[in-house]
């Protein structure tokens, strides 16, 4: 939709790409925030995204999707502006900016110093949403913002300024056609991983709304570590919103699975019906689908049958394929991980030989918290920490 | 306004406005010494194109100050007409003058983008690259005028903010003052409005309060123990002016004709002229050649362009026309191809991105350059400027 208030468009310099903001774009944001500067950031990066991501499906020949799953952006964006999409093979982070001067590119360094979180393309894009229109202003590489970047300690963010932009996001597209061999990142060093308590400590701290910098209230090797933790950084935007423990285990046998844990896919599971013999199974327990190279999974955490008479509760994973006349192929994995992602003693089953299912029976105390995974990767995949 | 003929006037005289208009050309004293002393030492009858070439290899292998500044007294002219055809083309409070400073002032941007090893000549590139700079610049300020100060707090970047309040004369710690203010003032009040975020009304105390209360916690650790504290009245102080400066810095008046150069010692310049010696000459040769082989190459640069526009439906081809020739506005390009508004920033988009990959390929079996992202970012700028210049030949040779 176009403004009336058109006064300036015809001054538009159309060779930087314009797109219209999707009317869907403006309902405010479904998430809560701690701050009217998160909310903000937030919508704007729903913003960018809903306008952007549509165009680059229908116009760049290749598959183009967000880099996660969508239901981890608010704790992304509660703390950094940004989001990270995937083009093919290749990482973009699109930067969003109501700046009307449009004089530089800021990128929160955990986009640029964080392994699992470095990009390959920034993209500066100015949105006005009174016009309704997002322009691309440029782009530049890893490499460029790394090495050519000013660091603003201050703010935890390289900054270009936007002349050292390449300007036309169409040479992105024709160095890829062309086959040009870029190596547009530079090497990242990796970050220490955060002791537990140390971790519990800070999100206690930082999970507190009255700290309305978090990013800049501890250093950034601690820092990064934490938000790049997705089971802590979770829990930390729980907390800021004042919502109760949205993982735990017991509570949702207890009370129903919660609001976030059901955006990221659990739920109870289906009540199973034979067909005319009259019983019916009721699983305790939950689950969710999983995609594994292609194929459709269930994991389903409930008691497990050993536990029966123990005081401590015992608790079991399980991995089958959704379709009951597949098996888990060899080499499939299922493992399970401290809170802290350490290893324990058998915290894993994998198949030798193809079987029906995997599972992992686990004894833990109450409150402590448990990192499911699986190998080969699912889609999609990020740590939770559920708690018992 | 009378053109300038020698080339030492062409590298060292100014342009004089009055009353909105050209009054005469002023000589800058230095500049006509430095050029002067490089037509000596040089034995060959050069062009005013080679001179162009020369001074920017100099700017951009020593970034020395003398470059820039012969390279905007160069370009004067060309700066001219864009502001003089532009203030009439587009209706707007701004003076010629004001369109000159506008589009002279961001001459390192025009520099940057240039690339001698592609692009047809200076002129030609600064025609088109002070008219895309005026056109951004009047947007963004009529955009800036439509929001309110608490509207355009939120919609300036950091880098605007600090270059304002430096601009503004304020000191550096002060600035740091005010910029930590003014982050707390954009996490703490970024308004709800989703559509109508240009006319954000000023806080409520209660807003005031938070804002002064998380600046008051956060300056000790962002900015020292010895910082000040601050009162809701203060921190709006701080905003208000902040507001201004950027404001200000949006019109900025314009510069004085008679310094056209930032006061440097020029005694210490004097000593490190470019220009004299032997490494010039070299140089000038190798700049010569160039000149020569960049002609070639900008004609059968232009050969591709044309038998690809050629290649296009009508459709688009009509799409390139309008908007090149900046006779109709997105809107009326829209109607007139019975399309969506947006699809026409999406075709051109499309449009431009398969030129630049014809133009990539053709260069690399025919002229066998390297490509890089450089070299195509490069081109996509070549491929604009044609465009551009294509189609206002077209329009003036058909009208």
């Amino acid at each position: 939709m176009m403004s009336h208030n058109a006064a300036s468009s015809h001054l538009l310099n159309l060779e930087h790409l314009l797109l219209e903001i999707p009317e869907s774009a403006y309902a405010l944001p479904s998430h809560a925030y701690s701050t009217s500067g998160a909310l903000r950031r937030a919508h704007l990066n729903q913003m960018a995204l809903e306008s952007f991501l549509p165009w680059v499906r229908a116009e760049q020949d290749q598959p183009a999707r967000l880099a996660r799953q969508s239901a981890t952006w608010p704790s992304i964006w509660e703390f950094v502006n940004g989001t990270a999409l995937t083009v093919g093979a290749q990482r973009l982070v699109l930067v969003p900016s109501e700046a009307i001067d449009g004089d530089e590119l800021r990128v929160a360094q955990e986009w640029v110093d964080l392994p699992n979180w470095v990009a390959d393309y920034y993209v500066a894009v100015y949105v006005n949403p009174d016009e309704g229109y997002v322009q691309v202003q440029g782009y530049t590489t890893h490499r460029q913002l790394k090495e050519r970047g000013t660091y603003d300690a201050g703010d935890r963010a390289y900054t270009l300024s936007t002349d050292d932009l390449i300007p036309d996001l169409n040479v992105l597209w024709v160095a890829q056609d062309l086959g040009l061999q870029t190596v547009p990142q530079a090497t990242v060093a990796p970050l220490a991983p955060l002791p537990l308590e140390q971790a519990q400590a800070l999100i206690e701290r930082l999970g507190n709304p009255a700290v309305v910098f978090p990013r800049q209230a501890v250093p950034f090797p601690l820092w990064g570590a934490l938000l790049a933790h997705d089971g802590w950084r979770k829990r930390l935007y729980e907390q800021r919103q004042g919502m109760v423990e949205q993982w735990s285990l017991a509570q949702w046998l207890r009370a129903g699975i919660s609001g976030m844990a059901a955006e990221f896919g659990w739920a109870k599971p289906q009540l199973q019906l034979a067909t005319g013999l009259g019983t019916r199974s009721a699983e305790v327990g939950v689950c969710r689908m999983l995609e594994i190279e292609g194929q459709a999974y269930t994991l389903k955490i409930g008691p497990s049958p050993e536990s029966t008479g123990l005081e401590t509760p015992v608790w079991r994973f399980e991995l089958a394929p959704v379709d009951g006349t597949q098996q888990i192929p060899v080499g499939m994995k299922l493992r399970l991980l401290t809170e802290d992602l350490q290893t324990f003693d058998n915290n894993e089953d994998g198949a030798i030989a193809p079987v029906a299912t995997l599972y992992v029976d686990v004894m833990a105390a109450p409150g402590e918290g448990i990192v499911w995974a699986v190998e080969p990767t699912p889609e999609a995949y990020e740590p939770e920490v559920l708690r018992f | 306004m009378q053109p300038r003929q020698r080339l030492v006037d062409i590298f060292s005289t100014f342009v004089q406005f009055e009353a909105d208009d050209f009054k005469r050309w002023i000589v800058d004293a230095r500049l006509k010494r430095s050029m002067g002393s490089c037509l000596e030492t040089s034995d060959r009858g050069a062009s005013d194109q080679f001179w162009a070439l020369y001074w920017h290899k100099v700017w951009e292998t020593q970034q020395h100050p003398l470059a820039t500044a012969h390279i905007t007294a160069y370009l004067q002219e060309v700066c001219y007409w864009v502001a003089r055809k532009m203030s009439l083309n587009l209706t707007m409070r701004q003076s010629r003058a004001d369109l000159f400073q506008t589009a002279i002032a961001r001459i390192d941007t025009v520099l940057k983008r240039f690339n001698p090893q592609l692009s047809s000549n200076l002129k030609s590139y600064a025609e088109f690259a002070f008219g895309n700079i005026i056109k951004d610049t009047l947007r963004k300020n009529q955009e800036a005028d439509i929001c309110t100060d608490w509207a355009l707090l939120n919609k300036a970047s950091q880098k605007r903010v600090i270059d304002a309040l430096t601009h503004g004369g304020l000191e550096a710690r002060l600035i740091a003052t005010y910029v930590l203010a003014w982050k707390c003032f954009k996490e703490l009040y970024s308004g709800t409005e989703v559509r109508n975020t240009r006319k954000l009304v000023k806080p409520e105390p209660a807003t005031w309060q938070a804002i002064a209360q998380l600046y008051t916690t956060e300056r000790l650790s962002q900015l020292g123990p010895n910082s000040p504290a601050a009162s809701p009245e203060i921190v709006e102080q701080w905003l208000v002016t902040t507001a201004k400066a950027i404001r200000a810095f949006l019109y900025p008046s314009p510069m004085s004709m008679d310094q056209p150069l930032a006061a440097d010692d020029s005694a210490s310049l004097g000593d490190r002229l470019p220009g004299a010696g032997e490494d010039s000459l070299l140089t000038e040769l190798v700049i010569q050649e160039e000149t020569e082989q960049r002609r070639t190459q900008m004609q059968q640069i232009s050969d591709v362009l044309s038998g690809a526009i050629a290649q296009l439906d009508a459709d688009t081809q009509y799409l390139l026309a309008s908007y090149y020739s900046e006779n109709l506005t997105q809107q009326q390009i829209a109607q007139a191809l019975n399309i969506q508004q947006y699809t026409v920033s999406r075709r051109l988009s499309s449009t431009r991105k398969a030129l630049l990959k014809q133009l990539a390929q053709w260069s690399q079996t025919t002229l066998h350059i390297p490509m890089t992202p450089d070299v195509l970012s490069s081109m996509s700028t070549i491929i604009d400027e044609w465009l551009s210049a294509h189609y206002r030949t077209t329009e003036s040779s058909s009208g």
